[in-house]
């Protein structure tokens, strides 16, 4: 108890204590101003303050329905699109090409068109989070399906299963835990996709918010912005992670 | 076993010759592609939907093949140039981070969870600090770019530092190996593939950065240009610079997976766990 204590515990709080005592150190020593580097206790005061406003909790809607929206629809069509890939070879000879050469384009890089396109709407960014996770989940969809256990199949087949329920109920379960793994990555890429966008054009969100305190040189509202961003990303990611063992446990 | 392996062989049997269906199938697809794009554009142009700016594929091509002629080059290379020095910077300090926090035990256990605490904090969320810190120009971008390969690099660093075969460790100590002498011939060469495997992954990560730093901090590179013909409204120009950056992550991806099946083919096929 004491060691898990001191090694889980005691240890990581030293770590995080020794990182903020060189920041406020280095503050202090080199008489940073705040435009430059706030030390860490106006970074916390900061994001005190911002937690009490409505215009920050408008952004953090803001940016999380552009990101549910985008992920859900990106999660459905590239599990979707994933299994033709993966169960129909015709598709998939046709398709490959077309998929590979999309894929190597970054959801980045479609931020200008989605702005010329949708202008600075919530849509462009739920079409480019949507973009991004598609690729993630078509390329790992397929892949999983590709590597099913045989015997599976074979079990499937000699029940009388036909391809449609084949897929569905056999080879889409079995590739279930792999999904839920690479429907995590694909968050953490659709979320910052989102706060990406809104660097560029937006009206509202977590991103626009950091750019312009960037410009107005208010860092510590950027710093804080920035640990809003990081947490929730965690939190995204440990919620989808959280579903995935309490449904795949059992296996 | 033997039952197992007869199972798995292909079930449909192609029925052009494998190679030949392949080329052929993917040739029809990328051709439905085009006829698709096409007629959507036609479709768009004459007041279809909301999306009123869709040009033809051709007129995209062409744009391409000016900028080809042209300006890619220049902005290729300040792009290139950012990503390269970015990339070494953040791959080397990772090496060097990730060793010491993997093989001394205090050090890991007390400054591992600060890593784990920033790396949730994408590389993105740092452009507009760096902007403040470094302002436009080459500095801020190699800091992004080092950033976000940094944070892929090191956890594969940590994990090839750790990892040293028992049977490996066993042999050195019979040989009776001092500690240098370990460390050179043991643990870091396990720690250099991991980190070469780690460097390849970062790939996308460390490109993926340089477009959006070079979209915020505008002011060269082929992000700039994108910027700069979006401004213009010219979406055949703005398709054309996608183009352009697809193809260069696509050949740095083949290339450096190349490099790798060259150097660690032991290590390759295991590599794709993180995209």
């Amino acid at each position: 108890m004491i060691g898990f204590l001191h090694k889980r515990v005691l240890l990581p709080a030293a770590g995080v204590l020794i990182v903020l005592a060189i920041w406020e150190a280095t503050v202090v020593f080199y008489k940073l101003p705040p435009i430059v580097l706030p030390s860490p206790w106006a970074v916390m005061a900061t994001l005190a303050g911002l937690v009490g406003t409505y215009a920050f909790w408008r952004d953090v809607a803001v940016s999380l329905y552009e990101f549910v929206a985008g992920y859900a629809i990106g999660v459905v069509l590239g599990i979707a699109v994933g299994l033709l890939i993966g169960e129909w070879r015709l598709f998939r000879l046709t398709a490959t090409p077309v998929v590979e050469s999309l894929r190597f384009i970054v959801p980045f890089a479609w931020i200008p068109l989605t702005i010329l396109w949708f202008g600075t709407s919530f849509t462009g960014k739920i079409v480019l989070v949507a973009y991004a996770v598609f690729f993630v989940m078509v390329v790992s969809t397929a892949r999983a399906i590709a590597h099913v256990e045989p015997t599976l199949t074979r079990v499937g087949t000699m029940l009388g299963m036909g391809p449609w329920r084949l897929a569905l109920r056999v080879h889409l379960r079995a590739a279930a835990p792999t999904l839920a793994s690479a429907a995590r990555a694909a968050a953490a890429i659709g979320w910052i996709a989102v706060v990406a966008a809104e660097y560029i054009g937006a009206s509202a969100g977590l991103g626009l918010m950091i750019t312009n305190a960037a410009t107005s040189l208010a860092t510590a509202v950027v710093i804080a912005g920035m640990i809003v961003i990081g947490l929730i990303g965690a939190g995204v990611s440990a919620l989808i992670g959280w579903l995935a063992r309490r449904r795949f446990d059992d296996r | 076993m033997a039952v197992a392996e007869a199972g798995a062989t292909p079930d449909r049997a192609p029925w052009l010759g494998p190679r030949a269906s392949v080329w052929l199938l993917g040739f029809v697809g990328a051709l439905l592609a085009l006829v698709a794009w096409t007629l959507l554009s036609q479709w768009l142009a004459t007041g279809g939907g909301v999306i009123n700016r869709l040009p033809p594929p051709t007129k995209v091509a062409r744009e391409l093949w000016r900028y080809a002629t042209g300006d890619l080059w220049r902005d290729l290379a300040f792009s290139l140039r950012v990503f390269v020095i970015g990339w070494l910077v953040g791959a080397a300090s990772a090496t060097v981070c990730g060793l010491l926090l993997g093989r001394v035990a205090w050090a890991g256990r007390v400054f591992l969870p600060v890593v784990e605490a920033i790396r949730p904090v994408s590389s993105i969320a740092w452009v507009p600090l760096s902007v403040v810190w470094f302002g436009f120009g080459l500095t801020s971008k190699v800091f992004l770019v080092a950033l976000a390969v940094f944070l892929v690099v090191i956890v594969y660093a940590v994990d090839g530092s750790r990892r040293v075969p028992s049977d490996l460790a066993r042999t050195a100590t019979m040989l009776g190996m001092n500690g240098w002498q370990r460390f050179r011939s043991l643990i870091l060469p396990g720690t250099l593939t991991e980190v070469l495997i780690g460097s390849r992954v970062a790939l996308m990560a460390g490109w993926g950065t340089v477009i959006v730093a070079e979209l915020v901090a505008a002011d060269s590179g082929l992000g700039a240009h994108l910027i700069a013909v979006q401004q213009s409204y010219d979406v055949p120009a703005v398709m054309a610079t996608m183009a352009c950056f697809g193809i260069a992550g696509f050949l740095m991806n083949a290339l450096f997976s190349t490099l790798e099946r060259r150097l660690v083919p032991w290590r390759h096929d295991s590599a794709d766990v993180a995209q």
